[in-house]
């Protein structure tokens, strides 16, 4: 048999191909949880995914939320005389300082850590998403090691 | 109907089923199901019970994408490859299970095994039994007629290795046509 042959062989493998059962009560089935899943998340709407436009904007807002906080952090810094001295304390959603300056920062990265956690769980492949949630959880590990010096 | 024929006729349904008629996706399904399921059990490693799961899948992918299907291409066309592309991202997700990997090394040398007439159900238990990746390749370029360009963007490896892999499991299954003959 010549690889000519061979080939063709192959190519003839390409046949369409019935699944053995009837799938589609199962594809209903699941379908239909789907939708009752998104109901009950949001009522008003049959789509529960975000479009890829609405993803891009949950980015550019939890970025620009991100920009504040990372300001604020670093103003914290620059500022050495309103250093805190008063020992850290955690919320019930996450590590959140004494001093104000820095509560506002852990405040805003951590709303923006869940918000970004909420829509990956929407958006799992997204990798966009996923490098923001990773540059959010090093960010407040910057916080908490800039509280930790400065108290 | 065939897929290839109805493609003109689907778009109703199309844009019915996008809107959230289950019947209308229901009748999709139904002209379409035949053509993914054949690709996908190939990529499968003719598993039927794997590519029934894969299959179903799809479709559920299907019906939640619909809503941003562009019609920029025909529907079969967009079902298929996103069909496709859920058999792939099965087959990375088991790519570090030892179980379903078949390498060189578990094969007889044979030497350098001729091209051999084999029964179609013996070349398709043969392609079963090569390593996914390998085997993902040969089903994409060998029988769904793919480029290498686009094998290697869909399985995110560069055209060099797309090809070196399409060696790699012709080698392989000549050499299992070869030990089973």
């Amino acid at each position: 048999m010549n690889e000519f042959e061979w080939r063709r062989q192959l190519r003839d493998l390409r046949q369409p191909l019935a699944p053995r059962r009837d799938l589609w009560s199962a594809i209903d089935a699941a379908l239909e949880d789907a939708g009752r899943a998104q109901t009950a998340a949001s009522p008003a709407s049959r789509e529960p995914r975000p479009t890829p436009r609405r993803h891009w904007q949950v980015a550019a807002g939890l970025a620009a939320s991100l920009l504040l906080a990372g300001g604020i952090g670093w103003r914290v810094l620059q500022a050495p005389a309103a250093a805190p001295t008063a020992a850290n304390t955690k919320s019930s959603t996450g590590w959140k300082p004494s001093d104000p300056r820095l509560a506002g920062a852990a405040i805003e990265l951590d709303a923006a850590r869940m918000e970004l956690q909420l829509a990956i769980r929407q958006a799992p492949d997204s990798g966009a998403l996923q490098r923001l949630l990773d540059r959010t959880e090093q960010q407040q590990t910057q916080l908490r090691q800039l509280a930790h010096q400065a108290g | 109907m065939s897929p290839a024929s109805a493609g003109a006729n689907d778009s109703d349904d199309v844009r019915a089923a996008a809107a959230g008629d289950r019947h209308a996706f229901q009748r999709l399904y139904r002209l379409h199901v035949s053509r993914v399921h054949g690709a996908v059990y190939r990529l499968a490693g003719y598993d039927h019970a794997r590519a029934e799961d894969l299959t179903q899948d799809a479709f559920v992918r299907a019906w939640q994408k619909l809503p941003g299907f562009r019609h920029e291409s025909a529907f079969g066309t967009w079902l298929y490859r996103l069909a496709v592309n859920v058999a792939l991202m099965d087959i990375r997700a088991r790519g570090a299970d030892p179980v379903s990997m078949l390498d060189d090394e578990h094969l007889p040398d044979t030497g350098t095994t001729p091209f051999c007439a084999a029964e179609r159900e013996e070349l398709e238990r043969a392609i079963g039994r090569l390593p996914p990746r390998a085997r993902a390749v040969l089903v994409l370029h060998d029988i769904e007629g793919w480029r290498h360009e686009e094998i290697g963007s869909e399985l995110g490896m560069a055209v060099g290795t797309s090809k070196a892999q399409l060696h790699r499991a012709r080698s392989l299954l000549r050499k299992l046509l070869g030990e089973s003959s």
